[in-house]
């Protein structure tokens, strides 16, 4: 991990093992499907609503906490005022989780398409060590920032904007504020070098 | 069992579309945050186009069948929780939900992205009671829709605002680059 992908000689001298390693990088977007997939997703949605209520991931976290809890120290999970007011994992949104790993696995699956074990979001992460810090800082915040606002982009943006949700528009106006500097931040410190 | 089942089913449905659009792409993500490509927002915002006139068109004939459930808009704090999400977006490339699918798909910093969403909530039920609690408190405005702040029929609201996203999506590049 102590090299770089893109330093001169390192091609050379670690042809194989740089290459398997180093963050894929994608220069052309793809094609999708978006607008198909749009649809069938606004309908999902109201399926959603109808069957039990709108979709919504982030909580699912803090239960899994909880549930940790309960069985390391029973005491604590009862005190704790936010791992009460979660509630139990046994919700339908854990079971919505445990379908969204199916469903990645079945796309890409039936599709006969390999995922890139590792790709590379922003130019600076040469080495695939910077990328897992990168997705690691990443999932923190988006975790840590959905639970103070009481939802992430499905449970709020999603279903929120969907029922017409003051709270949704709100916070996808964050979301979009912050993402879109810090994504461009991101492309332009390594494009000057540092 | 039955809810289970289905909640299951959708899940793997949500995962599939995921997948197909490239949402759980890092790379898809941050292209789209660097407004190079929009075909990840233009996905979301057909999403929220379609279920919003699906739901409202349902109200008016079946209203006992829907189960809505309005996050309450406490300003600072969803705003706030925005901001944090945002730059967590940015950085990673992956939300709460995609990294489970990037998992799936067999994603190795997508298992990065989890460990660090457990953390992140683990630090969160830590100091909530003592930092997050009065924020959360700071300016709710209640469980408030957007037709509750400007007085007119849910159903001609949903139409306005479908209509809104549904201009932005014709008018505005999938591929902003080749545009």
């Amino acid at each position: 991990m102590s090299y770089s992908a893109t330093a001169p000689g390192a091609a050379a001298t670690a042809p194989r093992r740089a290459a398997d390693d180093a963050p894929v990088a994608i220069p052309v977007a793809p094609r999708t499907p978006w607008a198909l997939y749009g649809v069938l997703f606004g309908l999902l949605g109201a399926i959603s609503i109808i069957v039990w209520g709108p979709i919504g991931v982030s909580g699912t976290y803090p239960r899994f906490i909880g549930w940790i809890a309960t069985l390391v120290d029973p005491a604590y999970a009862e005190a704790n005022p936010y791992l009460k007011k979660m509630g139990s994992l046994f919700k339908p949104e854990s079971f919505l989780v445990i379908g969204l790993l199916i469903g990645g696995f079945l796309g890409a699956r039936l599709n006969r398409e390999r995922a890139p074990k590792c790709e590379m979001a922003h130019p600076g992460e040469t080495t695939k060590a910077r990328r897992l810090r990168d997705a690691f800082i990443g999932g923190f915040l988006i975790v840590f920032g959905a639970r103070v606002a009481g939802g992430c982009t499905s449970g709020h943006i999603i279903s929120g904007i969907t029922q017409l949700s003051v709270s949704g528009f709100i916070f996808a106006i964050g979301v979009f504020a912050t993402g879109i500097l810090s994504a461009k931040m991101l492309s332009r410190r390594a494009a000057a070098g540092a | 069992m039955l809810i289970p089942v289905l909640s299951v089913l959708i899940g793997v449905a949500m995962g599939f579309f995921i997948q197909r659009v490239k949402a759980s792409s890092p790379a898809m993500i941050a292209k789209n945050l660097r407004l190079e490509n929009l075909s990840v927002i233009k996905f979301m915002a057909l999403t929220m186009a379609v279920g919003m006139l699906t739901v409202y068109a349902l109200q008016l004939v079946a209203p006992q069948i829907l189960h809505f459930d309005v996050k309450p808009a406490y300003v600072v704090g969803v705003l706030l929780g925005g901001l944090i999400f945002g730059v967590g977006f940015g950085i990673g490339g992956y939300c709460p939900g995609t990294c489970v699918v990037g998992i799936g798909e067999g994603r190795h910093d997508a298992i990065a992205a989890i460990l660090g969403g457990v953390a992140g909530a683990a630090v969160f039920t830590l100091v909530y009671a003592a930092v997050i609690a009065p924020i959360v408190k700071m300016a709710d405005l209640g469980k408030i829709r957007l037709f509750d702040v400007v007085h007119i029929p849910a159903f001609a609201m949903a139409i306005a605002v479908a209509l809104a996203f549904l201009a932005a999506i014709r008018f505005l590049p999938t591929d902003v680059r080749k545009a």
